[in-house]
């Protein structure tokens, strides 16, 4: 065996240990991550005297579905669900909307005054919401709001987030197109619904997959509007569970597993538009 | 904005069209931003100034045109308040655990999983999945992971130690357990941004480095994190302003607790305002809040934008 081999062969396993370390460390930590999932799935079908034991049981010995029946039946689970769905729902719709309008007015239209109204909606981007709650929460009551679905959902909507990404992406979006469409004859509504929403469909989808997801989540303003036990969100009367006198370990798990199944179901089909759009976020703010 | 070429006669024509003696495209543009314009205006502007003014006043939530004129004594009281100085205490002691192990650990997972792995997509689906949990979730879940009775972390400390810790029941251990259990639900967010990023750095780049003989240290040190600075001050940034607005965790595992531990700026306004009814207060927390963030802004953009 000559030098050079033996240098290559042992810069080759240098490389594959190293690679083995790396794999080690990723899987590791996956591993790591899943655990607590895995943990609440498994203890969600367990009957109440495995769940008191200490020994944790991770592949449980009976299975039960009294958690889940208990939940669908004697909790108003099944409300809170459609509040959340038509809360998230709601709010995406009209944020795609009313954030496509504007920012097409911005970009793709020519009117005095338009760039103040960018910077203003830019720099309200530095106004923290959680600052915001208790005028907000004033507001909302005077106008009769607490307690319905417009007191969250019309806040949410305020949100400047879409404005600015979809600002971004119509900006870019070339004059040519627009104005072959006015040469023939398209009206204004026209381009924007024929040509720049069509063109914008991946962005769009991003957007309103985040913002579901956003809603479908959201916790401290829910709380503060939403009083009455009938009209909570999921969040929202998962933890008014756990507070509340019924201290069943398995029932939090199976509240925590069908809060979550719809997110995870939506997940699983769109996991490249959500990724997208949180990707979107971290390079468009900056750049 | 206004930058686009008029050269087609259409747009000419459009140009002169007129409404009232308005250009037909300000009348547009103005119908087109209007219904964002308003929702934006009365729930994000409105309330925002409204604050202020609140924050001036010994707010009377049930009569407010009663409430009483006090000028900066909110704020006065605030800085002379034990209880605001603990839960500042709090909040800075868990964005000092929380936000440096979010933005490491998410660089080092995008940088680990951009090597030659096996596996890439669903290391990304699970570094990625608790960040699409909801705060209610991820605090019941690791309210049985940490708990001392029946939990999962105590039974596995329980052979190596005899008396293992209450993670939520010690003063010195609930923040960080509490910091932990946040950087578990977000650091996924993180790496996926810096996974983008990193795949956005050329990588003739590093086929030059590697021609000048440079280690992986240096790769990393004069390539890859210049390439990647704007991520990181965003990603930094981020979780300071998130980070910095903690509320849910402490409220739904620990009630600020054991012996106000855990509180945090944002639980103590949601607190003053909506159990005690002190508006005023409250909005007087939230106006400090804002300036403490915008002050951690410049500083980031000072030390990390600037610094080549």
């Amino acid at each position: 065996m000559t030098d050079a081999t033996t240098e290559q062969t042992s810069r080759f396993d240098d490389v594959s240990l190293q690679s083995l370390g790396t794999h080690a460390v990723l899987y590791g930590v996956a591993l790591l991550m899943a655990i607590p999932y895995l943990y609440t799935i498994s203890r969600s079908f367990q009957p109440r005297r495995y769940l008191t034991d200490p020994q944790p049981y991770w592949i449980p010995p009976e299975i039960t579905f009294d958690h889940y029946q208990y939940l669908l039946t004697e909790s108003l689970f099944v409300q809170w669900t459609i509040n959340t769905f038509v809360i998230a729902g709601g709010a995406t719709i009209i944020i795609l909307v009313i954030d496509s309008m504007i920012a097409f007015s911005l970009t793709r239209l020519d009117w005095p005054g338009q760039s103040i109204v960018m910077g203003v909606i830019l720099a309200s981007f530095m106004v923290p919401y959680y600052m915001n709650i208790v005028p907000l929460y004033t507001v909302v009551s005077d106008l009769g709001l607490v307690n319905s679905y417009l007191g969250v959902i019309l806040p949410a909507v305020a949100s400047p987030l879409g404005v600015f990404l979809l600002y971004q992406f119509f900006r870019d979006i070339p004059d040519e197109y627009e104005e072959a469409a006015r040469l023939d004859g398209f009206s204004t509504f026209q381009i924007y619904y024929r040509i720049v929403l069509p063109l914008a469909r991946p962005i769009l989808a991003s957007l309103a997959l985040f913002m579901f997801v956003y809603n479908w989540n959201a916790f401290l303003w829910p709380l503060i509007v939403l009083s009455d036990e009938a009209a909570y969100t999921l969040p929202i009367g998962l933890v008014n569970l756990y507070q509340g006198n019924i201290t069943t370990p398995g029932l939090h798990m199976a509240v925590t597993v069908l809060a979550s199944l719809p997110l995870f179901i939506v997940y699983l089909f769109f996991q490249g538009e959500i990724v997208r759009a949180v990707q979107i976020q971290g390079t468009g703010t900056t750049g | 904005m206004g930058l686009r070429n008029r050269f087609t006669t259409g747009e000419n024509e459009r140009a002169q069209q007129t409404v009232f003696g308005v250009r037909k495209e300000t009348v547009e543009g103005i119908a087109w931003s209007l219904p964002y314009l308003a929702v934006f205006s009365v729930f994000l502007i409105w309330p925002a100034l409204k604050g202020f003014y609140m924050s001036l006043h010994n707010w009377d939530p049930f009569v407010p045109s009663e409430s009483e004129f006090i000028g900066l004594e909110n704020y006065i009281e605030l800085f002379n308040d034990p209880v605001f100085w603990d839960a500042m205490k709090g909040t800075i002691y868990f964005v000092a655990l929380s936000v440096p192990l979010l933005v490491l650990l998410g660089l080092g997972l995008a940088l680990g999983v951009n090597k030659n792995v096996k596996g890439k997509t669903v290391l990304r689906a699970i570094y990625f999945s608790p960040y699409i949990l909801t705060v209610a979730v991820v605090t019941l879940i690791w309210s049985e992971v940490y708990s001392e009775g029946y939990g999962l972390i105590n039974y596995y400390l329980g052979f190596v130690m005899s008396d293992p810790p209450g993670w939520l029941t010690s003063t010195n251990l609930a923040m960080p357990a509490l910091a932990f259990m946040t950087v578990w639900w977000l650091v996924g967010f993180n790496f996926v941004i810096f996974l983008a990023a990193r795949q956005g750095v050329p990588e003739r780049l590093y086929e030059a480095a590697r021609l000048d003989g440079a280690s992986t240290w240096r790769a990393f040190k004069d390539v890859t994190l210049p390439q990647m600075r704007n991520s990181i001050l965003f990603v930094v940034i981020i979780q300071f302003i998130l980070q910095f607005q903690v509320f849910a965790q402490p409220f739904v595992l620990t009630s600020g607790g054991p012996r106000g531990s855990t509180d945090t700026l944002v639980y103590y306004l949601y607190r003053s305002a909506f159990s005690q009814h002190q508006y005023g207060y409250g909005a007087a927390i939230g106006y400090v809040l804002v300036m403490i963030l915008v002050v951690i802004a410049l500083i980031n953009f000072k030390v990390i934008g600037t610094n080549d």
